[in-house]
């Protein structure tokens, strides 16, 4: 697989960066020059490029800001969604350069320097694509979900966010392990999903920082007034972020967290143990259940786990990375269909699959089933002896399980 | 082979004398044949391609439903062979004429170009429907309706007008809501506003009209007209056009951005051509299409994506222009570019995909190479009625109602030839026809073998009856050839709307496997460097279509290779044997049928409510004498009725005849051949042209069988099956026998249809079955039920299930591709998806959402909802084969029971 993204000015044609993942090589500048010439001259001829296939793969032209043109070619069956792609790379520059700054585009040297910044989160969006990479720990497997863990503790931590949050004045607040989201304030719905996950992007670029601000804009909550976003790590993999205005000042912040987490360490180490396995122990799996992807629709969030069951069956001739990768794909390719509303594309609405409400691959080697019942859609990847009827029992029983369940809080 | 032995035994059978029979068939419809020119003769092109149509009238065509049944009587098909001896004993003795005329034709051909008053042979064949549906409304002047936007038509009428795009003509564009009563149901959206009180209107003269309405005191009249669909009508118009389509038509493809453009990109020719390379372009003018407009940003990334960016080539693009979305696809000729055009409301990126495949596998078959389709002198007219039609058929063609299918093709068209499961005695029946024409055994016609080489040889031919493809003795290639050509030329929509009385077809073609051997040579079993032709016969709704090979053991044909007479008609007995056998109902019927397999086509009856429903009303039915167990659509029970009746009176006639032959065959021998003429007139005036002929046939021929000859029929049909030895043997071949398996065959046709037996392919007490669908891409044959079903089953549930069927469908086989693609090559250079690649089998559970379910009644108070699935899955071995279901979930189903059920039927 491989997968190029290019940004470049749309009047100047200036290059402006290029990300890429996988095995291809570097594309030359007149290559880049090429391509932005295709799409300037379709549009003198009011003829816009809406995406082009080759075989394998995706050409795709889209324009942002009416000053940024992103190029992104994806190849080698790689199963993403590149316009989903493409509008979260602009998302990330919006998210550190603010949009005013992105439309204006005065000194191309001085954007290209400040986009800088973006290198990491952007390489994170691309290495989340690549399937060989799974097992890296990254909170972005899906594009357009935010990563989390379902632990039991999420209520009590909540109120302590809460706090936390109004103490520093600020408004959305949320506490994140390895990068995914355990639970957040009771305003962060406010936000969008795509600046929520944008966030937790942010925790999980801090690389061990203790504690850090910077400042952000929300590509739709404000994307020309940058917020401040300052996370602040509280026990190893774990961050707690909040945006707020400039003041307090930093330094104080350190002593409100202080104050704030300091009696939760117990709680806050115990929600840690759910990580790998990302659910409460309430929940049970059956031992034909090889890995498990949970989505809530409305707040576009989701639990990836592939730690189902405490630590007997090690390898069953798939790698847990490769699970990963098969939901992921099954998901991508094929139980989206079942969250309509998710779809970022408004234009090609009507392909008569709204009304679906079950999926099912049945592969050489695993068999995958997907269902939704309400704002739930749960993808879960089986071992291949199983029957399709069975399946749906098991898939439905954990779904009931998942909405009655008290400790599974969203 | 049945028809030349009968022909021989008939003939040499002494009570025939030659003369009376060719004279009694005169006034057949074979009496045009009997002339040595054939009528389509003056039809055929200077290029010696020829397209000739004549379809019946509407009215009779709608006849042939209610067949004559008559025609299913023992007395009348033997009658059939008597006709048939007496055009073959015809062709016989022609056969030399013809190959000498062939020859003449040959020579002189410089002579032929007589050829203008085809045009006015052509506008009488053609547009036989001219009546424009009018319809008149009376509005009361004291009606006042309101107006949100003041305007003095919605006032006035209660109608919102809007202009056509041509600008001049109005159309309904919406109703206020109190007057929609007044015009509902007669007039609909998208009629024309003709006439106010008889005047002209249009968009130019509308304001001054309702002026003179408002000062006038009498109640205003408006003639709406039914608006013509589109092109659909006129693609036997469209078939037989010669010089270029006319502007209207340019201009709607125009504004429906339809476009294609042939362009080369190497240096040389890109510099010596006046238009920058471009070859061909349509529609005209350049300037105004929009791909010719544009064509630098694809031919620059055709050569981009290869070299710089290390991807394939570009296949496809979707582009928004004038705020419509239109699917561009690319495919490349060695240096050179094809660029088709497709408006994605019509036909969507699954179906751009697959409708150039068709197009581009077209070209070649009728060109041989891209490059000497765009190059080929004086082509340009061709090629533009070509596209023009291709364009028609796809965006205005669609079997199903034209408000529905607008958006996009029919799916089981898109994928390969839709075949139909047969049962096993007709299958026979059909290839032993086929295999008879392909034998081209005419060692009868001639009894100078030696000296007469033939002229071509036949490599294969298919058979389809209304657009179902019935039986195919071609090379897969060669058929998905034939079929895209059928396809989008039309020909099969039209042998499906029109009940055709002759179809021709010439054209000389490439085939597949002579294109690919020239490619790479030195081959050991290498096809001659001949030439190959395409004829298409069509009757009824049957369309033949025969691969002909000249060159290698035949006559190499040289020059202009107009039709030969003895081949057209060699393949119109071919269909004719089939209407001997009366293939044609028992298609109609086995069409009808519904039944192998069954699928159920009232989804409303697998709910509670619905069992309930139908509880009630088989209780009524039996009460009503006829007991519906079986839960056979109406239509089959008709079917079966018919040929009860149908069996009634063929047993019953036979007896008659037997018991008064002996006395009376005299007398009437007189009365016939003096009256015939005049009965034939006057009692079957209600029947179609074909069957009239066949019955004043038959008439005769039942007299005429008698002493000897009767005698035979009798024991023939005492004691089937066994050799009798009045047969003169003729060469190795008992005609006996197989004249006895006609019979039997005829017979066991309609006993068949008689005990249908339902098949069923789900597990499960109910038929949970809606559709399903069976393609093997190596083949291009696709089995699924009739194309008409969702038509028959005029069920709103039924057509949702339908069209969530295909569109699931299309997704299913896309992701399947990956499988087949990885199969078919292991180290592909571009690497593929290993998680997809793996997935055998996909299925999706659809819920039908209420409102659909409360048009059909269901679910008023209970909220029962109504579950099903799509599931397709592919089978590679032994030929890739996939298997798309679409079935009610209450029954869980394993798929490859169901492929395993299936393959029985088939």
């Amino acid at each position: 697989m491989s997968i190029v993204v290019i940004a470049v000015g749309t009047e100047s044609g200036v290059p402006i960066f290029t990300r890429r993942r996988g095995n291809n090589e570097n594309i030359q500048f007149s290559t880049i020059a090429s391509l932005h010439g295709i799409n300037m001259f379709s549009k003198c001829h009011n003829l816009s490029m809406i995406d082009t296939h080759v075989d394998n793969g995706t050409i795709l032209w889209k324009e942002y800001c009416k000053s940024i043109t992103l190029i992104g070619i994806a190849t080698g069956g790689l199963e993403c969604d590149l316009e989903l792609l493409l509008s979260c790379v602009h998302d990330v520059m919006i998210f550190y350069i603010g949009k005013k700054e992105l439309e204006t585009l005065k000194s191309i040297d001085q954007i290209k320097r400040e986009l800088r910044q973006c290198y990491p989160i952007l390489d994170y969006l691309l290495e989340s694509l690549d399937p060989n990479a799974v097992s890296s720990p990254l909170p972005t497997l899906v594009l357009d979900l935010i990563q989390s863990v379902l632990c039991p503790q999420a209520q009590q931590l909540q109120q302590a966010l809460d706090v936390y949050a109004e103490s520093v004045t600020g408004r959305w607040a949320c506490l994140c392990i390895h990068g995914q989201v355990i639970v957040t304030s009771s305003d962060f719905q406010e936000l969008d999903p795509r600046e929520a996950r944008l966030l937790c992007l942010l925790t999980a670029a801090q690389d061990g920082a203790p504690l850090r601000d910077t400042p952000v804009y929300l590509p739709q909550m404000s994307p020309n007034l940058a917020f401040r976003a300052v996370t602040c790590k509280l026990l190893a993999d774990v961050y707690v972020l909040v945006i707020c205005g400039a003041t307090p000042a930093l330094s104080q912040i350190d002593e409100i967290v202080l104050q704030c987490w300091e009696g939760y360490a117990q709680i806050i180490k115990e929600a840690k143990l759910t990580h790998p396995r990302n659910f409460p122990m309430s929940i049970v799996f059956e031992p034909c259940i090889l890995a498990v992807m949970v989505i809530n629709v409305i707040k576009q969030r989701c639990v990836f786990s592939r730690h189902l069951h405490p630590s007997t069956q090690k390898s069953r001739g798939m790698s847990g990375a490769h699970r990963m990768d098969i939901l992921r794909t099954f998901y991508v390719t094929s139980a989206r269909d079942l969250a309509p509303e998710m779809r970022i594309k408004s234009e090609e609405n009507d392909d008569g699959l709204a009304d679906m409400t079950e999926a099912y691959w049945c592969s050489e080697y695993h068999k995958c089933h997907a269902q939704r019942l309400g704002n739930l859609l749960c993808c879960i990847l089986y071992t291949s002896s199983m029957q399709i009827h069975t399946i749906r029992m098991i898939t439905n029983k954990l779904l009931q399980d998942l909405t009655t369940s008290k400790e599974v809080h969203w | 082979m049945n028809t030349n032995f009968k022909t021989k035994a008939n003939y040499d059978s002494p009570c025939d004398s030659d003369n009376e029979w060719t004279n009694s068939s005169n006034d057949s419809k074979y009496s045009d044949s009997e002339s040595s020119v054939p009528e389509w003769d003056s039809d055929v092109g200077e290029d010696g391609e020829l397209i000739y149509i004549k379809s019946k009238a509407p009215q009779e065509a709608s006849n042939d439903n209610k067949a004559p049944l008559l025609e299913n009587c023992e007395t009348f098909k033997l009658r059939n062979n008597f006709k048939r001896s007496s055009t073959r004993r015809s062709t016989r003795g022609r056969i030399f004429k013809v190959l000498k005329a062939h020859k003449l034709k040959k020579s002189d051909n410089g002579k032929k170009s007589h050829l203008g008053i085809e045009g006015a042979a052509l506008s009488i064949n053609s547009n036989l429907i001219a009546d424009d549906k009018v319809i008149v409304i009376q509005i009361s002047k004291n009606m006042i309706f309101n107006s949100e936007k003041n305007c003095q038509i919605e006032r006035l009428f209660g109608i919102r007008l809007e202009t056509h795009s041509d600008g001049k003509t109005l159309l309904v564009s919406d109703f206020l809501t109190e007057a929609k009563t007044i015009y509902s149901p007669r007039i609909k959206e998208g009629y024309y506003l003709n006439k106010i009180n008889g005047i002209d209107v249009n968009s130019y003269n509308i304001n001054s009209v309702l002026q003179r309405i408002v000062e006038d005191h009498n109640h205003p009249k408006l003639t709406f007209k039914v608006p013509d669909e589109g092109y659909t009508l006129d693609i036997e118009k469209l078939l037989l056009a010669k010089d270029s389509p006319n502007n209207i038509l340019m201009e709607t493809l125009k504004e429906s951005m339809c476009s294609i453009i042939y362009l080369c990109c190497n240096d040389i020719e890109y510099n010596s051509n006046d238009d920058k390379g471009v070859l061909y372009c349509y529609p005209r003018p350049y300037n105004q299409n929009f791909l010719y407009n544009t064509r630098g940003a694809y031919v620059t990334l055709n050569h981009l994506a290869p070299k710089s960016l290390g991807t394939s080539k570009p296949e496809i693009a979707t582009v928004l222009y004038n705020n419509k979305l239109i699917n561009v696809t690319y495919t490349t000729h060695f240096s050179d570019l094809l660029l088709v055009a497709f408006p994605n409301e019509h036909i969507d990126l699954f179906s751009t995909r697959k409708v150039v495949t068709d197009v581009v596998r077209l070209l070649e078959f009728l060109y041989g190479s891209l490059k000497s389709c765009f190059t080929k002198p004086n082509n340009v007219d061709k090629l533009d009625n070509l596209f023009s039609r291709i364009y028609v058929m796809l965006l205005y063609g669609s079997y199903k109602g034209k408000n529905e299918c607008k958006r996009t093709c029919y799916l089981e068209d898109l994928l390969g030839a839709h075949s139909v499961t047969l049962p096993l005695e007709v299958r026979v029946q059909i290839d032993d026809a086929i295999t008879e024409l392909e034998a081209a055994d005419y060692r009868e016609w001639t009894d100078d073998v030696e000296n007469f080489q033939r002229l071509y040889t036949v490599i294969g031919s298919c058979l389809y009856y209304s657009a179902h493809l019935l039986s195919s003795h071609l090379q897969d290639e060669d058929l998905k050839e034939v079929n895209a050509y059928l396809r989008l030329s039309g020909i099969l929509r039209l042998s499906c709307d029109k009940d055709l009385e002759k179809l021709v077809i010439w054209k000389e073609v490439y085939i597949h496997e002579h294109r690919k051997q020239s490619k790479n040579d030195g081959h050991d079993y290498r096809i001659p460097d001949g030439r190959w032709f395409l004829l298409i016969v069509g009757k009824g709704h049957f369309i033949l279509a025969t691969l002909m090979e000249a060159g290698g053991c035949t006559e190499d044909a040289i020059g202009v290779t107009p039709p030969s007479p003895f081949y057209v008609e060699e393949c119109e007995s071919c269909l004719e044997l089939l209407y001997e056998v009366n293939l044609n109902q028992y298609l109609a019927s086995w069409f009808d049928s519904n039944t192998q397999p069954q699928v159920e086509t009232s989804p409303e009856y697998l709910t509670k409510y619905g069992r309930k429903m139908r509880d009630i009303n088989s209780l009524k039915s039996e009460s009503t004498f006829k007991s519906s167990t079986l839960k056979l659509p109406k239509s089959q029970s008709d079917a079966k009725r018919r040929h009860n009746s149908s069996e009634h009176i063929n047993v019953g006639s036979v007896d008659n005849m037997a018991s008064t032959f002996g006395s009376h065959h005299s007398l009437y021998m007189q009365w016939y051949n003096g009256s015939q003429k005049y009965r034939h007139s006057s009692v079957d005036v209600s029947y179609s042209d074909d069957s009239n002929s066949l019955k004043s046939n038959s008439e005769i021929s039942e007299e005429r069988v008698q002493g000897r000859r009767a005698d035979r029929e009798r024991t023939r049909r005492d004691s089937s099956g066994s050799d009798v030895d009045w047969d003169r043997q003729d060469g190795s071949r008992a005609s006996g026998s197989l004249d006895n398996n006609m019979s039997d065959i005829r017979k066991s046709l309609l006993s068949e249809i008689n005990r249908v037996t339902v098949h069923r392919i789900t597990a499960g007490e109910d038929n949970v079955l809606f559709h399903f669908m069976q393609f093997e891409s190596e083949k291009g044959v696709l089995l699924a039920p009739v194309k008409d079903i969702e038509t028959k089953a005029n069920n709103v549930l039924y057509s949702y299930i339908l069209k969530t069927f295909r569109s699931a469908c299309k997704k299913i086989h896309e992701l399947l591709q990956h499988s087949l693609r990885f199969k078919r090559n292991h180290a592909p250079c571009n690497p593929l998806n290993r998680i997809l690649v793996a997935v055998k089998e996909y299925g999706m559970l659809f819920q039908v959402p209420s409102n659909v379910l409360s048009q059909c009644g269901v679910n008023k108070k209970n909220t029962e909802i109504f579950q099903f699935w799509v599931v397709g899955r592919i089978f590679s071995e032994p030929e890739p084969r996939e298997l798309y279901v679409c079935y009610h979930e209450s029954v869980p189903q394993e798929l490859t029971e169901i492929a395993y059920s299936l393959s029985y039927l088939e």
